[in-house]
């Protein structure tokens, strides 16, 4: 029962965390390799609510603004001169992770700091076993989250336009959608969802500079098997999140920290579409 | 690219630049017989962070006592601080700075296993006295190493000897950080159960910077003992580990033996009823302890950092070596080395001196956190004997 449910929980933080860098993957074509300094602008964002006093339900809206806004600037002054250098753009993101950091690190130091938990303690479930009730909340966040995006993909103008970019960019300019401002909202919402996932995930742990670093990598993986569906990013989340978790516990978790990684290369490998259909 | 002559002003700001560096190179070397340079590499960033700036204030604070009283021969005290990072790459650099550029007459500090066992062979190279004033797992020996706060020997049995007096503990769950500290505390953790009688029925590891604990607590749920004892790198991990127990419910006695009191209160409500061994809690009762406390409220007002198990050594490390360098007459480090044992400081945690074999005997005290993070004393272990740690070292 409870690693049934690790696996639920741990495939929703990844699901959070992954969301924002495949919508960005699919439309600008382009890693963004920033996304885990949007991950740790979220974190600080709670820290801010946290030190304004707050309600800590404010942090995640906190952040998602905060995010979405760095994005909006972002977007404007640093990817959009590089559109038509698609490998520059994604060595530019990596240099903007790095001066996130750096200026995260300026404005707040390097020390490790917390930030409080709308929600603690345990749920007692049948059986007597007991699970944390914040993971569980972070379960309905993520299917909500991913609800929306799927309700504003399919049921908007915007995202019928988007859409239309990921599946044919020249073609969607030439029938008079102007791609240039679908790029730009994709990378502000991305930025926004990726401060969003920082938020949620700093009632477990802890907020410092690199923490969004760690999360990078595997979110990556997770996008490269996804291709650029959210129905396939929920499937690879749960598939290979489940082995993480089954992995570092019947082997051990430093075995399973490699877990997402090896098994993305391997899917990769036999079959290079991933876990999307096509 | 077109070549251009170089005009006279950007001449004259390359000889301007290159002057500059000429004194910065020269400045140092130039002073170096007017003072005493201590050097602290710390984790200001990383693992340590937490702890790290509470270890700098109590060294700011002996070394401005010690100049107001005219320093150490005379010599002003002045202090390096460097960043290891809270890990062996960032040791390395850390010390070869400190001991090769800036030529410090002696190390002393707080630093995590994985930076000290980095930065002994650099130390070895330079010749240079290294107080360690961090607690660890023990049994780090070499010429120019002092330590002058706990090892297992001395901390582990209080926690254990009370869980299975007062719980009746016979199972327990151990868990660490993957390193030096949390596998060795835990190795003797595990042997000194066994002696006593009772059982550890798992032991799991997580890597130094790991924040994700969820296996790890399902594994000890499932195993469910009688009590928990942890040894995680102290700060985040430590905080990590125990915001996510108690999100998981877990009430069972909890041992945690490399938390400090200024760790505890950063956890908040978190860290509320866990037990706590060491050798420094702020409300010790005695008037050193009293004077210290004053000192450092009077010097850092609201920026203070509480002073812990892990900043206190600190301070009086500064002091053991300021009373050595005066006992062997110079900083020559033999000699300096040959007088640590034999000068005992009264500080805040009571008269220290290193003299069994390079470590020091030390009064322990068991704690349990408050809900206001401060932590109630609940026995007190006078002069605890650190064992036999480094026979072979004279």
């Amino acid at each position: 029962m409870s690693t049934l449910l690790d696996i639920l929980t741990t495939a929703a933080i990844l699901y959070s965390v992954c969301a924002g860098l495949l919508l960005v993957f699919g439309v600008m074509k382009i890693i963004n390799f920033a996304h885990g300094g949007f991950l740790t602008v979220g974190g600080y964002s709670a820290l801010l609510v946290t030190h304004l006093g707050l309600h800590p339900w404010w942090a995640p809206a906190f952040a998602f603004v905060i995010g979405a806004v760095c994005g909006m600037a972002i977007e404007r002054l640093v990817v959009r001169p590089l559109y038509s250098r698609p490998l520059d753009a994604i060595l530019a993101t990596w240099g903007l992770g790095i001066i996130i950091g750096q200026v995260i690190t300026l404005a707040f130091g390097r020390e490790v700091q917390f930030v409080k938990s709308p929600v603690t303690g345990a749920l007692d479930l049948p059986g007597g076993a007991s699970y944390s009730e914040y993971r569980l909340l972070l379960v309905a966040v993520a299917v909500a989250l991913g609800l929306t995006l799927a309700a504003v993909l399919e049921g908007t103008r915007l995202g019928l336009v988007t859409r239309a970019v990921i599946m044919n960019e020249n073609l969607a300019r030439a029938l008079g959608i102007n791609s240039g401002l679908v790029r730009f909202a994709t990378f502000s919402l991305g930025a926004g969802l990726a401060s969003l996932a920082g938020s949620l995930i700093t009632p477990l742990s802890s907020v410092d500079p690199n923490m969004g670093v760690p999360w990078l990598v595997n979110a990556f993986m997770l996008v490269m098997v996804s291709g650029v569906s959210l129905v396939s990013l929920a499937i690879a989340c749960v598939v290979l999140g489940g082995a993480q978790v089954l992995v570092s516990q019947w082997g051990n978790p430093i075995l399973g920290g490699l877990t997402i990684v090896v098994l993305a290369a391997f899917v990769l490998r036999l079959r290079p579409q991933g876990f999307s259909r096509g | 690219m077109q070549s251009k002559k170089t005009g006279p002003l950007v001449r004259a700001a390359q000889w301007a630049t290159l002057a500059t560096f000429a004194t910065a190179l020269t400045l140092p070397a130039a002073h170096a017989e007017d003072v005493i340079r201590i050097g602290i590499p710390v984790g200001l960033s990383g693992a340590n962070s937490v702890v790290a700036p509470s270890v700098v204030q109590s060294a700011e604070l002996a070394a401005e006592e010690i100049n107001a009283k005219g320093g150490i021969l005379g010599k002003k005290v002045v202090l390096e601080v460097a960043d290891d990072g809270s890990g062996a790459a960032g040791a390395q650099k850390a010390f070869d700075s400190l001991i090769f550029q800036k030529k410090v007459n002696v190390l002393i500090s707080m630093e995590t296993s994985a930076a000290r066992n980095a930065g002994l062979p650099i130390v070895t190279r330079g010749k240079t006295p290294f107080i360690y004033t961090s607690f660890y797992e023990g049994r780090s020996c070499n010429k120019y190493l002092y330590v002058n706060a706990w090892v297992p020997d001395q901390q582990v049995a209080p926690i254990v000897d009370y869980f299975a007096k007062n719980y009746k503990a016979k199972t327990y769950f151990l868990v660490g950080s993957d390193y030096a500290f949390g596998r060795g505390m835990l190795e003797f953790t595990r042997g000194y159960i066994t002696k006593i009688g009772g059982k550890v029925v798992g032991e799991e590891y997580l890597p130094m910077d790991g924040s994700d604990w969820t296996s790890v607590i399902s594994k000890l749920k499932a195993a469910n003992p009688d009590a928990l004892i942890t040894s995680t790198a102290g700060g985040a991990p430590n905080v990590t580990l125990t915001k996510q127990l108690r999100a998981a419910g877990v009430k069972i006695p909890y041992g945690n033996l490399a938390v400090d009191e200024g760790t505890a209160k950063s956890m908040g409500a978190d860290a509320e009823g866990i037990y706590i061994s060491g050798s420094y809690f702020t409300n010790i009762a005695s008037p050193k302890n009293q004077a210290f406390m004053a000192a450092m409220q009077k010097k850092f007002g609201a920026n203070l950092k509480t002073p812990n198990d892990l900043s206190v050594p600190q301070y009086e490390g500064v002091y053991a070596y300021k009373m050595a360098v005066e006992k062997a007459g110079s900083t020559d480090a033999d000699k300096v080395i040959a007088a640590l044992a034999e000068v005992a400081f009264e500080g805040p945690r009571g008269v220290i001196q290193m003299n069994k074999q390079r470590h020091a005997p030390l009064t322990m005290y068991l704690g349990k956190v408050t809900k206001e993070g401060g932590v109630e004393v609940l026995e007190t272990f006078k002069d605890v004997d650190p064992g036999e740690q480094c026979p072979k070292l004279k």
